[in-house]
């Protein structure tokens, strides 16, 4: 403390200003972000030195001296820090103070004498060392030390008097022997006042404060700032003092209406305490360096309704939020609740008072009463039921009513939301945004004081890269230019909704990405160029790249000048902090920030803090600081964490979902249905085998593993064997390469190898019609003619698919020819017909006979009388059942839409190719969206699919490169062919056809082979976890809860 | 487990309309198992005959050809003692395409047009090589000693 004059101003009548106590202490350059600020109303007076907080009975402090006379019951004491070998000034001595000792002894008797074994017990085993530095004495009126308080009591009383935040007045004796006796016990009674000056701003706090909560080291500083907290929630304890608001209770004031329910938050939090996994939840959690948490297990993960329970807070309000209109020279007219969300957007930009008024209480803080004093005259405090204010997790105290209060400008955009026409809403959104706040922002840098560790790195940037000259006439102006960060499949159509919602020349886009990007700066720089830059994450990164690797690479994005803003598209993108994205969105330089994204919490709490430390949302930009209050607290299952990230979302998150309801209480969307169906497929018998062995195999392997318990350790081969499965569900083409380059594991793989290569024997090649050789010519010109009638010889059924041999074109089903040709094979024969025996044929050469679509193309309306034109085709390709199952349903689809629009998603490219052969060789038009393409080739491949045509079109995509963002409402039927981990990314997928602008219904079909590893998946998928998505990130442990999965994985159901 | 459509069909058939002189019917209580009844053609020494036959379909059937026993002793040098027939297409020559009717009517014909250069029983087949009158003789006996209803 640095003095302790300032503490006694209560009579000093000129040189104080009594309206603020904070006022008047020398204040540090950058104020703790945890402090809450100061509060304007608080003009009262605050014309106090000390207030009373209670008194509380000492029942075994000791005596030192021998001997009678000095001290007897009723005798006022007073309390001394031993101040032998400290340094820190001893405030503790009360200045001469005629308290009234009666009072306080008033209720003495009631405190007989101790026994021994109390005062035994209450002995605290705290080493000699730590001892000395906690005496505390008690000496009586005359400064003659008799006694001593009890270890336990000294240990946090003597940090209180150190700090010299209270005092001890009109403290007495209650009991003592006449005769006193080294050790003999008294009790005492200890009244404590607290100074004014502990509700200053600590000194201390002049230090970032995420170095408070760092694992490891704690510099001094820290250390005081630690035990002033303990001792002082001890004080309270000890006193009986218990908070009237705030911090340890769900409630918020002045807010009765709409907030969580006791229940609501104890399903949030104690949900999985019913298996009583507390201490395993703890025991993950510490894994690893403590940077991030590494459990995905139940107890983390959050559910969609728990979620809803996160934001609904930040909602609540939402309907009767006030509109705002956008300019005129953007050009769309905006709905309702696009209003409401510009008028937000606007003005946090402009830093006025959150347009939701912000009136809770900062969320650590809690809300006291000062006890009346027993005593009167001393302490006059004009109001009874004065508060104050108590920071439990820093130690902090304070008089005035600690607001939640934002810093940064900008915000989380949590778009669950379509869009309203062709474009994005979001992109509407944000675009009359920045026509609305488009002038240079000629304010001071707004974080000049309250970006410290931030402005200081960005500082050294600055220097590397820039000539003084630039920056000056920059700043001069102010930023202008926005930058919006977005996936590379969105780049475009950023660019192209910008320009449709603006009249022309007002915002001029850039797309910088890829080869040819220009000279950012200088465009940026000229007044009459370009306003926004669109980039991707990908160039986000490799620049950050760049410029951490030499100082003096400079990269345009980092540049010495800030953006007037930047918007984060797809925000989630950098959910991980440590990954590079993350690391370069961080090291962007901008006044205003905004991350949109449909998914803020992805399944963890910790997704959050990329995006607040994005827009600096102080204190919780600091990791270790999140961690401790959030994510910490919520692996506690304390209530506590939820609520506090209520309040940030509250004052930080616009969130806009399908279901809400603007303010005339009309829905906001109004969708389509949605039909999703499971169409589950057997194998055919080759598949079945083929999938069995591989399955076999596996299984063995892992039990194996299980059983020297070295599963953990072969994490990664277990993966790696579960995506073979998954794989050889698909096609068995697909485990073919693999297989060759594993190892041969036991006789079984060899068995396999043979029955892939003998199912695959073929492929690739055009299909095309053959003539035939001279026998067929009958059997040819009569194709076509009663197809339908015709039997096949083997299974005596209506011919499925006919083919025929080429030899003497005899036909039968597919099935039955290619199971024919595979016995013949199996006896090592080799192929020919069943019918005639002439060979030799193989799978290859058959001939499939191809009816023509009854309306495919124009020619066929008049399909009745004409004779349908019979195609042939070189069954050179293999086919799987999902293919088939595929290929079937688009035919359906084709006879009743002639021309459809299907979107088939997959997540394996290699699957990818097979299903465009199908397509191929159904004559389907298809276009392919994948992430090995560049920006131009996928924009090129969505714009061709979207142009209208008479005739059906599909669409290929990825599951992961198309999941976000693309807007396809031009199809309507979708084709899951794979399943995914976690159910969240299928159908932010299916969403990509199911948003605003989709007029029909939209008919989802998944496609699920029977009895495989999908049905387990399935199984997990519903479990909520998420194993592999661990590995896939690149971890290799496992924890107890994939270990789970994948006993489901190999189980025997 | 269930039967496949071709079996089912092909029963049916052969019930609403069995080839001449050739009877099959399946076991109720199981399907794949058909009791068979060939005359013997005229003009062959097992004319007037009723010879009685099992007929088994394996699981691979229509990939492998069923399996096919005489039950009545007969004398003929492509039948062994213990019933069993010397026939291509119920060996190498099977092909799916083929079906119980067509089987037993190869069956029937080989009761016309005995192949002693192929034999199984080796002893009848000598017979039939050396003394062929003789051993029709022996058959025509079998046949009314065995085949006769």
């Amino acid at each position: 403390m640095s003095s302790e004059k300032p503490l006694f101003f209560a009579g000093s009548d000129d040189e104080e200003d009594p309206s603020s106590i904070r006022e008047s202490s020398p204040r540090p350059a950058k104020r703790r972000r945890l402090s809450p600020p100061a509060n304007t109303q608080s003009s009262k007076k605050l014309t106090f030195r000390a207030a009373y907080l209670g008194s509380f009975i000492v029942g075994n402090a000791w005596s030192t001296v021998k001997g009678k006379g000095y001290v007897k019951p009723g005798d006022e004491i007073l309390v001394e820090r031993d101040d032998l070998d400290q340094d820190q000034p001893s405030s503790s001595r009360p200045k001469g103070r005629t308290a009234a000792s009666g009072k306080s002894v008033s209720n003495n008797g009631k405190f007989k004498q101790l026994s021994v074994a109390t005062m035994l017990k209450a002995q605290p085993k705290k080493d000699t060392k730590k001892k000395a530095h906690t005496v505390v004495r008690l000496t009586s009126k005359g400064g003659f030390e008799f006694g001593r308080l009890p270890q336990d009591v000294a240990t946090w009383v003597s940090r209180l008097l150190e700090l010299g935040i209270v005092d001890f007045r009109g403290s007495s004796v209650i009991e003592c022997p006449a005769a006193l006796h080294s050790g003999a016990n008294i009790i005492v009674s200890l009244s404590i006042y607290i100074k004014a000056s502990a509700f200053k701003t600590l000194n201390t706090a002049s230090n970032p404060p995420k170095a408070m909560f760092n694992e490891g080291h704690e510099t001094s500083d820290e250390q005081v700032l630690r035990e002033r907290k303990s001792s002082l929630l001890h004080l309270f304890d000890v006193l009986g003092l218990k908070p009237v608001d705030g911090s340890d209770m769900s409630k918020i004031r002045q807010r009765a209406d709409g907030l969580l329910g006791d229940d609501d938050l104890m399903q949030l939090t104690q949900r999985p305490s019913t298996s009583g996994k507390l201490s395993k939840s703890v025991r993950t959690e510490i894994v690893g360096d403590g940077e991030e948490v590494e459990v995905e297990a139940d107890g983390e993960d959050l559910s969609n309704n728990e979620l809803d329970m996160i934001y609904k807070r930040a909602q609540q309000n939402d309907q009767r939020m006030p509109e705002m209109d956008p300019p005129e020279t953007f050009l769309l007219t905006l709905r309702g609740y696009q209003k409401q969300a510009l008028c937000w957007m606007h003005s946090l930009e402009l830093g006025i008072v959150s347009a939701r008024e912000a009136s809770s209480m900062h969320p650590l803080w809690s809300e006291y009463r000062f006890p009346s004093e027993p005593v009167e005259g001393i302490i006059d405090l004009t109001d009874d039921e004065r508060p104050f204010y108590f920071n439990p997790y820093s130690g902090e105290l304070s008089l005035d009513f600690p607001k939640t209060e934002r810093k940064c400008r900008g915000g989380i955009l949590a778009y669950v939301l379509p869009p309203v026409t062709l474009g994005m809403g979001k992109t509407i959104m944000l675009s009359a945004l920045i026509h609305t706040n488009r002038g240079p922002d000629t304010a001071p840098t707004p974080q000049a004081n309250e970006q410290p560790g931030v402005k200081h790195r960005q500082l050294k940037l600055d220097k590397a890269f820039r000539p003084m000259a630039t920056q000056i006439s920059q700043s001069s102006r102010g930023p202008s230019a926005t930058l919006i960060v977005a996936p590379t499949s969105l780049l475009t159509q950023w660019a192209e909704e910008l320009q449709r919602c603006s009249k022309s020349g007002v915002v001029k886009t850039h797309v910088w990405h890829g080869q040819n990007r220009l000279d950012l700066d200088a465009a940026v720089e000229d007044e009459e160029a370009v306003n926004v830059v669109i980039t991707s994450y990908g160039v986000l990164a490799s620049e950050h790249a760049k410029v951490e690797k030499s100082t003096n690479r400079a990269s345009p994005l980092f540049r010495a000048v800030e953006w007037l803003r930047v918007i984060l598209d797809e925000a989630h993108h950098c959910k991980s902090r440590l990954s590079k994205t993350a690391k370069a969105v961080y090291a962007l330089r901008a006044r205003r920030r905004w991350a949109v994204t449909g998914t803020p919490i992805v399944n963890r709490l910790e997704d959050l803090f990329s995006l607040l430390k994005f827009l600096d949302f102080a204190p919780w930009s600091a990791h270790a600081f999140f961690r401790s209050f959030i994510t910490l607290p919520f692996l506690a299952h304390d209530p506590k964490a939820i609520e506090i990230v209520q309040v940030i979302l509250e004052s930080v998150l616009l969130r806009r979902e399908k279901n809400m309801r603007d303010s005339d209480g009309k829905r906001i969307v109004d969708l389509p249905a949605k039909d999703v169906a499971i169409e589950t497929l057997p194998f055919s018998a080759m598949e079945r085998k083929l999938y069995d062995s591989i399955y076999k195999d596996a299984k063995r392997n892992f039990e194996n593993l299980k059983a020297k318990g070295l599963v953990n350790r072969n994490y990664t081969h277990i993966l790696a064997m579960i995506m073979r499965l998954r794989r050889a569900v698909l096609h068995p083409r697909l485990v073919l390469s693999e297989e060759e380059m594993k190892l041969p594991s036991g006789d079984g793989a060899v068995d396999v190898e043979q029955l892939i290569k003998r199912f695959t024997e073929n492929e690739n090649g055009e299909g095309g019609t053959t003539n035939g050789n001279a026998y067929a010519e009958n059997a040819l010109n009569n194709l076509g003619k009663d197809e339908n009638l015709n039997e096949c010889p083997i299974c005596f059924d209506v011919m499925q698919t006919p083919m025929m041999f080429p030899r003497c074109m005899h036909k039968c089903c597919k099935d039955c020819a290619v199971s024919y040709l595979e016995a013949c094979a199996f006896k090592d024969e080799e192929g020919k017909c069943p019918t005639c025996s002439q060979g030799p044929v193989n799978e290859g050469d058959l001939l499939e006979v191809i009816q023509p679509r009854t309306r495919g193309d124009g020619t066929a309306s008049n399909s009745q009388s004409a004779l349908p034109q019979v195609t042939l085709r070189r069954n050179d390709f293999a086919t799987s059942t999902k293919l088939n199952a595929l290929v079937e349903n688009l035919r359906r689809l084709q006879d009743q839409d002639p021309c459809f629009r299907a979107v088939v998603f997959s997540q394996f490219t290699s699957f990818m190719d097979l299903i465009q052969v199908v397509l191929e060789r159904e004559h389907l038009a298809w276009y392919r969206f994948d992430g090995s393409m560049d920006v131009r080739r996928r924009n090129e491949a969505v714009a061709e699919f979207k142009t209208p045509s008479r005739s059906p079109k599909v669409l290929i995509i990825s599951l992961k490169a198309g999941g976000v963002g693309l807007n396809l409402t031009t199809a309507n039927h979708v084709f899951m062919m794979d399943c995914w981990w976690n159910a969240a990314t299928e159908n932010q997928a299916i969403d990509r056809v199911h948003r605003i602008g989709q007029e029909k219904t939209v008919y989802v079909k998944h496609f699920i082979i029977e009895d495989t590893i999908e049905g387990r998946i399935l199984q997990i998928q519903k479990r909520k976890t998420a194993l592999v998505k661990e590995a896939f990130r690149g971890k290799s442990g496992a924890d107890s809860e994939s270990l789970e999965n994948l006993k489901i994985m190999f189980g025997d159901d | 487990m269930s039967l496949p459509k071709r079996i089912i069909k092909e029963t049916e058939r052969l019930v609403a309309d069995p080839a001449p002189g050739i009877s099959a019917s399946p076991h109720e209580d199981n399907l794949r198992y058909f009791d068979v009844s060939i005359q013997g053609p005229d003009g062959s020494p097992f004319q007037n005959g009723i010879f009685r036959l099992e007929l088994f379909l394996p699981e691979e059937y229509p990939m492998a050809p069923p399996k096919v026993r005489f039950l009545t002793k007969i004398y003929h040098p492509n039948i062994d003692k213990l019933g069993r027939i010397c026939l291509d297409i119920l060996k190498d020559k099977w092909s799916p395409a083929l079906q119980i009717r067509t089987v037993l009517l190869s069956v029937q014909a080989l009761l016309s047009s005995p192949n002693p250069d192929d034999p199984l029983a080796t002893d009848v087949a000598k017979h039939y090589k050396e003394d062929e009158k003789d051993a029709q003789r022996v058959s025509r006996e079998w046949t009314e000693k065995y085949a006769s209803e």
